[in-house]
């Protein structure tokens, strides 16, 4: 059926990269001149009638140049380059293969060692990953992971990571939307020690082999597999670079009685990485107290601080999505288990206490951006049944509601550096990075591996 | 492996995966929008609701017979409910008699 697509100025690049990813190399756009939000109705109008237009009519009426041959690409295995290690950097930088970083030089003899440490087969596929739509698999995560500089014995880690990015749920196919969220990898389970990451003091800087170069699989295989790159598919306003793995802090959450951030998802028992992109965050820094009620107030308006156009997760697109992270250093977690909280109470303290003035809430999701359709009110989406009661149990406008739907919306992880009383918030991307857990399949040879793996 | 010049040479591969889908051209356009049916597909973001009304008015004083069905028929196709309201849309489509789509918006 023919298709006109509108696009405004600044993304006719993606929408071209996306359309070859989706096998229609031709696919008409017509533009959008500059960008709608900062148009009066009256230049809107304009551009709609003067430009926008004219190029629907020609996107339905006038066939597009033909797609051009299918481009004929190496077969997994290929060699591609044969040269020194600074020769194979700059060959896989002008390919934008590489982030810019050097790579360790990806040859068949490091590959394999990476594939000893799978009982699946190279070839086996992990999923399709959009926007490019390539196929995930076994050889091609072992490719990323020794670029990445990551050691053989974390590719059991990285299956499970790319299975996670392939999980419709999770949503990779906007990871290139303009705030530039940033994935987490939460890592608990046996791993954590067996791999000798860091859970304690600096959890979330790089410096440690196993946090960092994980962390840096992920935005190679991004790019390499499922196609994120600059001024393409990738249309981060500003961004910033990947974060190290976070892994919990598991002694600690043991001897609270604490459930791990996996057992939260679902996914209890062995080791297992949770993904979530999130928009931004900020330290906590000194929550003073001796109880849970001394600490809440402090914790839960820091939450609230960090959240604002995503409140449109919460009661916009993707209703309920909004899943904000709180990570807790061990000796607050602590405080507030000796208080008597397990994760979950804690999760309904938040609920009660995280919260903004009606009026505030409306402001983000109305007044100061067009995010969420027709403005509407809060009042006005509670009674169409769209979202909980609890928005609009009065009509005050200065009513506190929540930030999320329900408590269970909030994630608690526990790390850092174990006598510091600080504590980070993150903002969530809703359904653009929906929190995703994959447990962690080990080969049948694994403590054998293990065991050579560590004399290397 | 050592080169000639005594530095190592590595031989190295393909850090990608390979395509799953297959170019293909996109379908035959019309021969004009008179008397045709345009759906619209929003994504309920950057003032749709505002461009779409526009596009009609400027559409129908080219073309007279033209007719559109309104985007909220369809269901937004961006959010929590995106994928069943993609599964939907060949189906919704045909009943419509739908003869071309104007989809929006990408910002």
């Amino acid at each position: 059926m023919p298709t006109a697509s509108l696009v405004c100025e600044g993304f006719r690049g993606q929408a071209a990269t996306t359309a070859s990813g989706l096998g229609l190399p031709g696919l008409p756009t017509a533009l959008v001149p500059g960008h709608v939000d900062v148009q009066s109705p009256e230049e809107l109008r304009r551009n709609v009638a003067s430009v926008t237009a004219d190029e629907v009519i020609r996107n339905l009426t006038e066939a597009p140049a033909r797609a051009s041959g299918a481009v004929v690409e190496p077969a997994a295995g290929a060699v591609v380059f044969e040269g020194s290690f600074d020769e194979v950097n700059r060959f896989f930088y002008e390919n934008d293969w590489s982030d810019g970083l050097p790579i360790v030089p990806p040859t068949a003899e490091r590959v394999a060692e990476f594939l000893r440490f799978t009982d699946r087969p190279g070839e086996a596929s992990l999923g399709v990953l959009l926007p490019d739509q390539r196929r995930a698999t076994v050889w091609n995560v072992a490719v990323n992971g020794v670029m990445a500089g990551c050691r053989p014995e974390y590719m059991p880690i990285l299956v499970a990571l790319a299975e996670a990015m392939a999980d419709p749920r999770y949503g990779v196919e906007h990871s290139g939307n303009t705030p530039g969220a940033e994935t987490l990898i939460i890592l608990n389970g046996p791993l954590i020690k067996e791999l000798g990451f860091n859970y304690e003091q600096g959890a979330m800087r790089d410096g440690v082999q196993a946090n960092t170069t994980i962390g840096r699989f992920w935005r190679l295989y991004l790019r390499n597999v499922a196609g994120f790159l600059h001024h393409r598919t990738d249309k981060a306003t500003f961004g910033n670079t990947w974060r190290v793995v976070l892994a919990e802090n598991e002694e600690t959450l043991r001897r609270i009685g604490w459930t791990s951030v996996a057992e939260d998802e679902g996914v209890p028992g062995g080791s297992a990485v949770t993904i979530s992109r999130y928009t931004g965050g900020g330290v906590i820094a000194s929550v003073l107290g001796t109880t849970a009620e001394q600490m809440l107030p402090y914790l839960a308006d820091s939450v609230v601080r960090k959240i604002g156009w995503e409140l449109m997760f919460t009661v916009g697109m993707g209703v309920g999505s909004q899943r904000p992270l709180l990570l807790l250093s061990p000796i607050l977690a602590e405080t507030l288990a000796r208080g008597g909280l397990d994760k979950a109470a804690l999760k309904r303290r938040l609920f009660e206490l995280a919260r903004m003035p009606a009026w505030q809430f409306e402001r983000y999701i109305g007044d100061w951006t067009n995010l969420v359709p027709g403005r509407p009110s809060l009042a006005s989406l509670v009674k169409a049944g769209q979202i909980p009661a609890v928005f609009a149990e009065s009509q005050d406008p200065a009513r506190l509601v929540p930030v999320v739907c329900r408590a269970e919306d909030f994630m608690i992880a526990v790390s850092g550096d174990p006598l510091r009383t600080n504590a980070y918030a993150f903002a969530h991307n809703g359904i653009l990075g929906y929190p995703t857990t994959k447990p962690v399949r080990l080969p049948a040879e694994w403590p054998r591996l293990l065991r050579a793996a560590r004399g290397r | 492996m050592i080169g000639p010049d005594g530095r190592e040479i590595y031989r190295v591969v393909w850090p990608r995966g390979a395509r799953t889908v297959q170019a293909t051209d996109v379908a035959p356009r019309l021969s004009t929008l008179e008397g045709k049916t345009i759906g619209q597909l929003w994504d309920d973001l950057f003032r749709g609701d505002e461009i779409f009304p526009m596009l009609e008015e400027e559409l129908a004083s080219r073309f007279p017979g033209v007719r559109f069905v309104r985007y909220d028929t369809f269901g937004s196709t961006h959010g929590r409910d995106e994928q069943r309201v993609l599964a939907e849309l060949p189906a919704k489509l045909k009943a419509l008699g739908v003869d071309a789509v104007i989809s929006g918006m990408a910002c």
